[in-house]
């Protein structure tokens, strides 16, 4: 079994090396759309969208439950908490883990009031979807203008 | 769509940046097993190749723009990584599945690199 261990070990080490050297070549193209995934290291990975209706949060939580989060809204600020476990497999020996466990919390200020009644959140496939609808009083109004 | 040859691959790759995901690694008497976060990407876009000694993961996560980018770094990508083998490995039985945007995919051994305990006979 000596042998079997260091060859995986041999077998990852060369891997990584051959993925450094792509990335580093990648890296040296500033226009590369490979820098967008250097940059932004807080875990979760998060997006902001915005459209007619309001915005909407997007982040990236693989094995995570519901239970697992937390979000809390208060007046403009969104906090997105919670932890992620991990634990070695029953009976398993550890080979690599680039996996973190961690417990997170990142707040959000919002540009405009969104209707709290109306926020709705959804996971799915190791995402979590935030809506949060622009409040009525944040819509965009027109005012008639009238000839005196 | 199954793509073969070059061409494609980088037609694919023109389309969406790859990302290599971070992998697990462990390991018991019976199986190697390989965990990968691919979060967003759908089961049915997963792909799982064993060719000669390298295993090929991949996954496509994309569609999840709604509206304008405000903030942040996330993006469709496509998930890849391989890796190489070590012999023991039973190419027949190897398994995947995917949950919550985490890929497991088992490796199980051959008979020949499992451990075997020895029975000792008593001899009089």
């Amino acid at each position: 079994m000596f042998g079997y261990l260091s060859d995986l070990e041999r077998t990852f080490a060369a891997m990584d090396e051959l993925r450094r050297r792509v990335e580093r070549t990648v890296a040296g193209n500033s226009s590369s759309r490979a820098d967008a995934f250097a940059t932004d290291t807080a875990w979760p990975r998060t997006s902001v969208f915005e459209n007619e209706s309001g915005l909407t949060l997007v982040a990236d939580v693989p094995g995570l439950r519901e239970s697992d989060l937390e979000l809390t809204l208060d007046q403009n600020v969104l906090t997105l908490g919670g932890e992620r476990k991990l634990a070695v497999p029953e009976g398993h020996t550890v080979h690599r883990q680039e996996r973190r466990g961690t417990r997170f919390q990142r707040q959000f200020t919002l540009p405009y009031k969104v209707n709290a009644d109306a926020m709705s959140a959804e996971l799915k496939d190791g995402v979590l979807t935030v809506k949060l609808p622009k409040a009525p009083e944040a819509q965009p109004r027109k005012i008639a203008v009238k000839v005196g | 769509m199954q793509t073969n040859g070059n061409n494609s691959d980088l037609q694919r790759a023109a389309i969406r940046p790859t990302s290599a995901p971070p992998v697990d690694v462990y390991e018991n008497d019976d199986e190697i097993l390989v965990v990968a976060d691919m979060p967003g990407a759908r089961s049915d876009s997963v792909t799982v190749k064993l060719e000669k000694d390298e295993l090929y993961i991949s996954s496509v996560r994309d569609g999840d723009t709604d509206g304008q980018l405000l903030a942040g770094g996330r993006r469709d990508c496509e998930y890849r990584r391989t890796f190489l083998i070590p012999r023991g490995v039973d190419p027949n039985g190897i398994s995947a599945e995917m949950s919550q945007g985490v890929l497991k995919v088992h490796l199980p051994k051959t008979a020949d690199v499992k451990p075997r305990v020895i029975q000792v006979k008593t001899v009089n």
